[in-house]
């Protein structure tokens, strides 16, 4: 079938013959070797670091495709991602619709039947996924350096020739509808993260569900799919991704050679919505079976790269990072009321949320539990943390960046991740500098500037009868609880 | 062959005529002509068997009170692992104790030397390092991780756990208490309970019936008394394995290991894990967990597989990969995702342990199709049977195994992981590096005997987590059915 995807593949024709490969524009991108001493003043001999990434190259083909590139022969694996500026934010009429098209892309093509691309880099070893978030679609497989070519090929293929069919589509939107069941509908857990991002943003679009709101799952049509390929899988919208066991120069050519036929598009037009100033604590209630209920709380919070992520990181790991943690140690340890405790700022590319997450003991009261926990949240906001925090929480930051080095996959997901959000890889001599910079003043100022209770939003996950006991017994708080 | 695919081709030779023949390639950075044949329609380019551990670094030796050390010498991030394995789990309980280990091992983690609970975190945790204490069906491990700086601090500490650990008794009713709720907030997750209901109704009283962690009647009365006992019984350096990564000198660790281990003493009597499994039922068991909210069924179906050390456990695994255990390469997942959009995932799996964990298939459907799902995979198993992979199939799976297993052993750690758990077992040293080539030599007809040995549909049990008005209806001329509350 003839769905239209990629049509100016005849007219860029030319720029696939095979005319030396570096005349092309190339932006080459060096990084100095970060040589890193975890800590000043140390005695140590071995904690110098160099940057795994600081020998990653960057080549941009003439259609203005992004390749990442970073050898290393160490491991016996190579990976190969392809990162889209694509996720359920990018999403105008239909929700859910960046992440079901991401499953159509492993239902066939014009030469291949349907999880055909899956089959055959499974048959040879590999392993082959893909995933979507608010912000991007990553397609990824990591297999043997002699197998690569083959990846190569069918992400190629994929690219030019996917072919969408009625059937497939209504086959696959029922997978679809089983994943949402499975990771939404009937999870404790799902739920409460669904009306979590329904509270804390009210006008961007990040309130939506990456999976999608059922109707619109359930009414996309394989035309809105070929509009959705057409305007967001454009080359000039995609990063590769690879790093591993393989050779860079035969492997940019074959990246060249399969890729360079793409058509460059006119970028999607990009508006995001501004949130609008939070003027009071918001609340929503999800009555579901549990016998642990759950407590999530969130906080509008600054996109990806801004100054006070870093400071907003030393706050979540001061709240919780470990079994000395303040929310473990008070919650979990001491008054015994909660399972674990966690919170955590997830940067995104047009925003963020700083947002906790309880796990209430059964039979622990949910209402005095969310009480203990904007209790040490006030804390954090009025009082200066200590130098000992300050530092723990400063080193398992650092060594959380260190870490994540150690297959190819996660060299190549920070490769992706870095570049398609900030266009560059930031060095890791950097972000360790950001974290050291982080001042206890610091810490309280943005505990004070995001965490504040009239700008949070909190969501219950509480059982039937529990909810009409917290009713009868506390009638006016369902007054806090304006529909929204 | 599709249209572009000809193109190119035609222009590739169109191209290459035009050449004239002795003359070099003016550009050396050309890229490679264009295939006439999509790679994919080639045959699978065979990979060079790689050495799997790498021979330089893996360092192995005894000391003299029998502890076994497995080091593995790694110095391209300055992080260091380290840990200690204990040859016994679960599966040296009785019923009634069920859950001891589990309990044992969290109380360990409360505690060491002169550090209590809090006091303990804090000082790995102001490291930027992590420990941890766990117990699974055939080993305890204690281990932790963190900077390689750091590494004399952190076998102290690993010392403390294991030689030292405080088991006190205000710990004790945490842990307990910890592991009771726990076990009550599992029941919010509809697969747990699945998988559940699916021992429970497989293994009747043997303690394979029970979760890892136990069941509130054994665990409401474990004290401090029982996790010592424990500890004193099974923690002796005959019966440990002591295992290290990272940046670490192989003459410091000598060193150290001999300070912090040498005078540990002790052995542990044979220990016969009880071996007799109940027989199985010689028809469909099948039992419904009733949670009407839910939309979705959770499907728990299979009967008991075979053992980690059991001789046909490779042709098993083959086996099971063209099953249900290779993802979008295995039939159940070609025919009830693929095909018929009946759920997200579909997998099988052997459960190795010593005696033989339960062979399994779990999925998950709107719970109207059921019905559907069940006649799915009873049919797929009965052709199984009828039609084991072979040919073609066969070899994609041969190559998707070994090809996973080296994907899976692609950091230090994991192979360390791997490299102790044959020592658990008492598997060959050298089966990492054996592995592909035991694989490879894999009959069909091994594969097509173990199939008619290892799969029984006649005496399947099933657990169905869900409505249980709407799911019982579809299934009760299937056999007796049993439906529980959660």
């Amino acid at each position: 079938m003839q769905v239209g995807l990629l049509t100016g593949f005849q007219s860029s024709r030319e720029t696939r013959l095979p005319v030396p490969f570096f005349a092309f524009l190339l932006v080459w991108i060096g990084f100095s070797v970060a040589s890193i001493a975890l800590e000043e003043h140390t005695e140590m001999d071995s904690t110098s670091v160099v940057d795994p990434l600081s020998q990653m190259t960057t080549t941009t083909l003439s259609n203005g495709l992004t390749v990442l590139t970073l050898p290393d022969s160490s491991t016996p694996v190579v990976s190969f991602q392809i990162w889209v500026q694509a996720g359920s934010v990018d999403e105008t009429n239909f929700t859910g619709i960046a992440h079901l098209f991401e499953h159509m892309m492993f239902r066939g093509s014009k030469s291949l039947p349907p999880e055909a691309h899956s089959r055959l880099i499974e048959a040879r070893g590999g392993r082959v996924n893909a995933f979507t978030s608010r912000d991007v679609t990553v397609y990824h497989a990591e297999v043997s350096r002699e197998n690569l070519p083959l990846v190569i090929a069918l992400e190629s293929e994929r690219l030019h020739n996917l072919d969408i069919s009625k059937s497939s589509l209504a086959s696959e939107r029922q997978v679809v509808l089983e994943e949402r069941r499975l990771r939404t509908e009937d999870s404790p857990t799902g739920r409460a993260f669904e009306a979590l991002f329904a509270q804390v943003f009210q006008a961007h679009s990040y309130r939506h569900p990456t999976i999608g709101w059922r109707s619109d799952i359930e009414n996309v049509e394989v035309e809105h799919c070929q509009e959705f390929f057409e305007t967001f899988y454009a080359p000039n919208n995609l990063v590769i991704s690879i790093a591993g066991d393989f050779d860079e120069e035969e492997t940019l050519s074959l990246v060249q050679k399969y890729f360079a036929g793409l058509s460059r598009r006119r970028p999607p037009v990009r508006t995001p919505r501004k949130e609008p100033e939070q003027t009071g604590p918001r609340r929503a209630e999800v009555i579901f079976p549990v016998r642990s209920s759950l407590i999530a709380v969130g906080w509008s919070a600054p996109r990806a790269g801004h100054s006070d992520g870093p400071a907003l990181d030393v706050a979540s790991e001061i709240l919780s990072g470990g079994r000395s943690s303040r929310l473990y140690r008070r919650l979990v340890y001491e008054e015994e009321i909660a399972l674990s405790a966690n919170g955590y700022y997830w940067e995104l590319s047009q925003g963020g949320v700083f947002y906790a997450f309880v796990r209430v003991r059964p039979g622990a009261s949910v209402v005095l539990t969310e009480s203990v926990f904007f209790e040490e949240i006030e804390k954090i906001s009025s009082l200066e943390v200590s130098e000992k925090e300050l530092k723990k929480a400063k080193r398992n930051l650092e060594v959380a960046l260190l870490k994540g080095h150690t297959t190819s996959h996660s060299l190549a997901q920070r490769m992706g991740s870095e570049v398609i959000t900030f266009g560059r890889v930031r060095p890791l001599a950097e972000r360790l500098q950001a974290v050291r910079a982080v001042t206890a003043e610091d810490v309280r100022r943005v505990a004070i500037n995001y965490l504040a209770k009239t700008r949070s939003s909190t969501v219950n996950v509480i059982a039937p009868d529990l909810h009409s006991q917290i009713l009868k017994s506390n009638p006016a708080s369902n007054l806090q609880s304006p529909s929204q | 062959m599709s249209v572009i695919w000809g193109k190119w081709g035609a222009m590739c030779l169109f191209l290459l005529a035009c050449a004239a023949p002795n003359r070099q390639p003016v550009d050396i950075v050309s890229p490679p002509v264009p295939e006439k044949i999509p790679l994919w329609e080639l045959p699978p380019v065979d990979s060079p068997d790689r050495p799997v551990v790498p021979s330089n670094g893996l360092h192995r030796w005894e000391l003299k009170n029998g502890l076994e050390v497995i080091f593995l010498e790694d110095h391209r991030l300055p992080f260091v692992e380290l840990g200690v394995t204990i040859k016994v789990g679960a599966a040296s309980e009785s019923i009634e104790e069920a859950g001891l280990a589990v309990f044992t091992a969290d109380l360990i983690e409360k505690g060491a030397g002169d550090l209590g609970a809090l006091e303990l975190s804090e000082k790995l945790e102001t490291l930027g390092a992590t420990f941890g204490v766990s117990a699974s069906w055939d080993s305890s491990t204690v281990s932790t991780t963190g900077l390689a700086r750091d590494f004399s601090t952190l076998i102290d500490v690993l010392g403390d756990l294991v030689l030292r650990p405080k088991l006190s008794s205000d710990e004790a009713r945490r842990a307990r208490e910890e592991l009771l709720a726990l076990l009550e907030r599992e029941k919010d997750d509809p697969g747990s309970l699945a998988s559940r209901a699916f021992l429970s109704a497989l293994y009747n009283a043997h303690r394979y019936s029970a979760p890892l962690s136990g069941v509130s009647n054994s665990i409401k009365n474990f004290t401090e008394d029982n996790a010592r006992e424990f500890h004193d019984r099974f923690f002796r350096p005959s019966n440990a394995i002591f295992f290290a990564t990272g940046k670490i000198k192989p003459k410091v660790l000598r060193e150290k290991i001999e300070n912090v281990f040498g005078s540990w003493k002790g052995s542990v009597p044979e220990i016969s894990a009880d071996a007799i499994l109940p027989p199985e039922s010689k028809m469909l068991k099948i039992v419904i967990i009733d949670r009407p909210d839910l939309s979705q069924a959770q499907v728990r179906i299979g009967h008991q597989g075979i053992g980690r050390t059991d001789s046909r456990r490779l042709a098993a695994s083959l086996m099971n990969l063209s099953f249900g255990g290779a993802g979008f390469s295995s039939r159940l997942m070609s025919r009830i995702r693929g095909r018929e959009g009946l759920a997200y995932g579909v997998y099988s799996y052997f459960t190795l342990r010593r005696n033989p964990g339960p062979f399994v298939i779990s999925t998950a459907t709107r719970f109207s199709e059921v019905r559907r799902v069940v006649d799915l995979v009873l049919f797929e198993m009965e052709r199984l049977k009828r039609e084991p992979p072979s040919g073609q199939e066969l070899a994609s799976m041969k190559s998707l195994s070994t090809g996973r297993f080296s994907l899976r052993l692609e950091t230090s750690s994991a192979l360390l992981s791997s490299l102790v758990d044959l020592s658990v077992y008492s598997l060959p040293a050298d089966s990492l590096d054996t592995f592909r080539d035991r694989v490879m030599k894999t009959t069909e007809g091994r594969v097509s005997s173990v199939a008619q040995s290892l799969l029984r549909p006649e005496s399947l049990a099933i657990a169905i987590v869900g409505p249980a008005k709407a799911i019982r209806a579809q299934l009760s001329d299937l056999g007796a059915v049993e439906v529980f509350e959660p």
